[in-house]
C-alpha cells in the first residue's frame, strides 16, 4: 500500500491520441449531471470517463467501469484533478485496488478544498465585489458582465490547472496539491472577504442607492440588523428569509384591507 | 407568450447552471435576474432586485447537502414579478417571490435527487454497463432542466397573478420599500461577516466599512 | 482539553467535518482512526489537504488511538475523532469512551442490504449492532451530518 505511487512522471506506454484527455476534460463539466443520494458524482465521474474508458483492455474494461461508477462526491471544479489522475491511472494499467483507494481518498480532500477555495471565499468575494459596483452606480449589465468574466477566469484555470495537475503526478498529487497551500491561500483570503463585507456595508449604509438616500431610522435598523447577523450567525438566516417574506405579505394584506374599506 | 416561454427556458438553463452543468455562476441573482430584467425590456428593474437577492443569498452556496434557496429560478421569477408589478410594489413582491420560490426549489432538487437514484446505475447492486452510465445521466440531466423549466412557469404565472392586485395595494413609498427589504440583506451580510470572522479579523471588518462609507459617500 | 466530536463517516476528513464541525467547535487535531491508512503515506497525503496547516492531523491504527484517546481527552487539544465505520468506533469507544459522550454518525452510503435513515446516512444489522454496542458504551449516538441540522435520535437509527 505504501509502496511508491504508479503512474507518477514517466510517459504512458501507448500513445493516446490528443482528443481523448481533452474529451475527458470537457466531460468535467457535467459531472455532476446525475447527482443522485445513492452514488453522488460517481455515476458523472464515469460518465466524464468514458473516452479513457472505453480504450482500456477487453479484460479491464467492465471492472473499470464499475469502480468508476462507485460512489464520488468531491467539488465539480476540482474534480478535474481527480478526472486527470485517474485517467493517468486508467491509461499506466494500475492496480485496480490502488485505483479504488485513491479514488476514495482523494474526494474528501477535493470537496474540502473546493468548499474552502470555491464556495467560501471566491463565490462569496466575486459576489461582494459585484455588489460594491452595483451599489456604487455602475450600471448592472456591465456588473454582471464583469462579474462573469472575472470569475470564470479563475474557475476555468481551476479546472484546466487541476486536469493537468492530476494527469501529471497520478496518486502523488497530495504533496503537489499541498504545496500550492491552495487552503492557507484562501483562509489569509478570508480577511479580504471580510474587508469587502464592510466595505459593502458601508457603500449600502452612506449610499445614495442603499440606506443613505433614506430616513436616519433605516440606518439604525440596518446597522442593528448587521450586528444581529454577525452574533447569531447562519441559523438565523432563514429566520430572516421568513420574516422578510411574512412583512411583505402582511404589508399587502394591510394594504389590501385599507383599499377594501377606502 | 414568447415573453413568458423565454422566461422559463431561461430559468431552465440557470437550474441547469446551478449545480449539473457547468456552474458559470450565471445562476447568481444579480445575472439571472439581470437577463430576465433585459428579456422584459427593463434591465434596470431586473438588475435591482437581483443586486437585493444577491445580498440576501451571499451566504447561499451550493456546499455539502445544501439548505439554503436555488438561487438561478427564483433570480428569474423575482425580476418578472417585479417588472410586472412595477416600483415599490414590484420590488417587494420580487424579493418575496423569489426568496419563497427559492425553498421551492431546494426542495424539489433534493426530491429529484431521490429521484435520479432510479436510473442512475449502482455498482453496489449489480455490475455497470456504458450504456447504463450514458442513461443515467442524459435522465438526470433531462429531468433537471424540465425541473427547472415548470418550477420558473409556475412561479411566473403566481407573480403574474399577484402583480396587479400587489401594485394596487402596496403600501408603501419607495424609500421604505427599499429600506425594509435592506435591512433584511443586512441580517445576511452580517452573518457572513460572522462565517469569515474565525481569529480576530473583526478588524479587516471595521476597515472595510470605513472605506466602503466613504465610497458611498462621494460616488454612491 | 477535550474531544468535541466523535464522528463516523465514510469520507473521514472532508468539508463538512473542516468546514461545518471544525470551525464551530474550533478544532486543532483531527484523528482518524483506521488501521490500513495508519500504514499507507500516500493515501496519508491525500486526507490531509482537506485540513490548515496549523492543525493537526494523526493516523492511528485502533490499538494506538485506544492507548492514546485518554490523553486527548484531557491534553491541551480540541480534537475531533474520526472512523470510517460505526464497528471501529464501537470498538474504539469501549472502555475507553467519555460517559456521555455524543458520536456522531454523519456519512455511511449505501450498499446493498443497508437501509436509509436519511440521504447522508444508510445502516445495515452490522451497524445497528455496533450502535448498541456503543450506547452500551456509555455514550449517546445521534445522526446529523452538519452542526445545524436536526440530531437524528437513537429510535430512528435503530428502526
Amino acid at each position: 500500500m505504501s509502496s511508491a505511487p504508479k503512474g507518477s512522471g514517466a510517459a504512458p506506454e501507448t500513445p493516446l491520441p490528443p482528443g481523448v484527455l481533452r474529451a475527458v476534460q470537457l466531460r468535467g463539466m457535467f459531472v455532476q449531471a446525475s447527482w443522485n443520494y445513492r452514488t453522488m458524482q460517481g455515476n458523472g465521474m464515469a460518465w466524464a470517463m468514458l473516452p479513457v474508458l472505453r480504450r482500456a483492455s477487453e479484460e479491464r474494461r467492465a471492472a473499470a467501469l464499475d469502480r468508476h461508477a462507485e460512489h464520488f462526491n468531491g467539488h465539480p471544479y476540482f474534480d478535474s484533478v481527480a478526472l486527470g489522475a485517474l485517467s493517468r491511472l486508467e491509461v499506466d494499467e494500475a492496480d485496480p485496488e490502488t485505483i479504488r483507494r485513491f479514488r476514495a481518498a482523494i474526494r474528501g480532500p477535493l470537496g474540502a478544498l473546493g468548499d474552502r477555495v470555491v464556495w467560501a471565499t471566491a463565490v462569496p468575494s466575486f459576489a461582494l465585489l459585484a455588489a460594491v459596483l452595483y451599489w456604487m452606480g455602475v450600471p448592472g449589465a456591465v456588473v454582471a458582465f464583469v462579474f462573469l468574466v472575472a470569475y470564470n477566469a479563475l474557475h476555468l484555470a481551476i479546472r484546466a490547472q487541476g486536469f493537468a495537475l492530476g494527469w501529471e503526478a497520478g496518486t502523488a498529487v497530495g504533496p503537489r496539491l499541498r504545496g500550492l497551500d491552495l487552503t492557507g491561500r484562501a483562509e489569509r483570503f478570508a480577511a479580504l472577504t471580510l474587508a469587502l463585507v464592510g466595505v459593502v456595508s458601508g457603500v449600502l449604509l452612506a449610499g445614495g442607492r442603499g440606506v443613505g438616500a433614506l430616513e436616519w431610522p433605516w440606518f439604525v435598523a440596518a446597522l442593528g440588523a448587521f450586528f444581529v447577523g454577525y452574533v447569531g450567525g447562519v441559523r438565523l438566516w432563514r429566520p430572516t428569509a421568513i420574516v422578510t417574506v411574512g412583512a411583505v405579505a402582511i404589508l399587502l394584506a394591510l394594504g389590501s384591507a385599507s383599499l377594501l374599506s377606502g | 407568450m414568447t415573453e413568458l416561454l423565454g422566461l422559463a427556458l431561461l430559468g431552465a438553463w440557470v437550474t441547469l447552471d446551478g449545480v449539473t452543468v457547468g456552474q458559470f455562476m450565471v445562476s447568481r441573482p444579480l445575472v439571472a435576474s439581470g437577463l430576465a430584467g433585459l428579456w422584459l425590456g427593463d434591465p434596470a428593474t431586473g438588475f435591482l432586485v437581483g443586486a437585493v437577492l444577491e445580498l440576501f443569498l451571499l451566504v447561499a452556496v451550493p456546499s455539502g447537502a445544501g439548505r439554503f434557496p436555488e438561487p438561478g429560478p427564483a433570480a428569474v421569477v423575482g425580476a418578472a414579478g417585479a417588472v410586472w408589478a412595477a416600483g415599490p410594489a414590484g420590488l417587494a413582491l420580487g424579493v418575496a417571490a423569489a426568496l419563497l420560490l427559492g425553498y421551492a426549489g431546494a426542495l424539489s432538487q433534493a426530491a429529484q435527487r431521490h429521484l435520479n437514484v432510479r436510473w442512475v446505475p449502482d455498482p453496489a447492486v449489480q455490475p455497470v454497463t456504458e450504456a447504463a452510465i450514458v442513461r443515467g445521466h442524459w435522465s438526470s440531466l433531462g429531468v433537471d432542466a424540465i425541473r427547472g423549466f415548470v418550477l420558473t412557469a409556475l412561479g411566473l404565472a403566481a407573480v403574474r397573478m399577484a402583480a396587479p392586485w400587489a401594485s394596487g395595494a402596496w403600501p408603501l413609498d419607495a424609500a421604505a420599500t427599499r429600506g425594509l427589504l435592506l435591512v433584511g440583506a443586512f441580517v445576511s451580510l452580517g452573518v457572513l461577516g460572522r462565517s469569515l470572522a474565525a481569529r480576530h479579523l473583526w478588524v479587516y471588518l471595521a476597515v472595510g466599512a470605513v472605506v466602503g462609507l466613504g465610497l458611498g459617500a462621494v460616488w454612491g | 482539553m477535550t474531544v468535541v466530536l466523535y464522528r463516523v463517516d465514510e469520507r473521514l476528513i472532508h468539508g463538512q467535518v473542516v468546514l461545518g464541525w471544525g470551525r464551530e467547535l474550533r478544532a486543532d487535531r483531527y484523528v482518524v482512526v483506521d488501521d490500513a491508512l495508519a500504514d499507507s503515506e500516500w493515501e496519508q497525503e491525500l486526507y490531509r489537504l482537506s485540513v490548515a496547516d496549523e492543525h493537526d492531523v494523526v493516523f492511528a491504527t485502533l490499538a494506538a488511538a485506544r492507548a492514546a484517546l485518554p490523553t486527548w481527552q484531557v491534553d491541551g487539544g480540541r480534537t475531533v475523532v474520526l472512523t470510517r465505520d460505526v464497528t471501529t468506533m464501537a470498538d474504539l469507544a469501549e472502555g475507553v469512551a467519555t460517559d456521555g459522550a455524543e458520536v456522531n454518525l454523519g456519512g455511511i452510503h449505501h450498499r446493498p442490504g443497508r437501509r436509509e435513515v436519511r440521504p447522508y446516512l444508510f445502516l445495515d444489522d452490522e451497524d445497528r449492532d455496533a450502535v448498541r454496542r456503543l450506547v452500551d458504551a456509555g455514550t449517546r449516538v445521534t445522526g446529523r451530518d452538519l452542526p445545524a441540522a436536526t440530531r437524528v435520535g437513537l429510535d430512528q437509527l435503530l428502526a
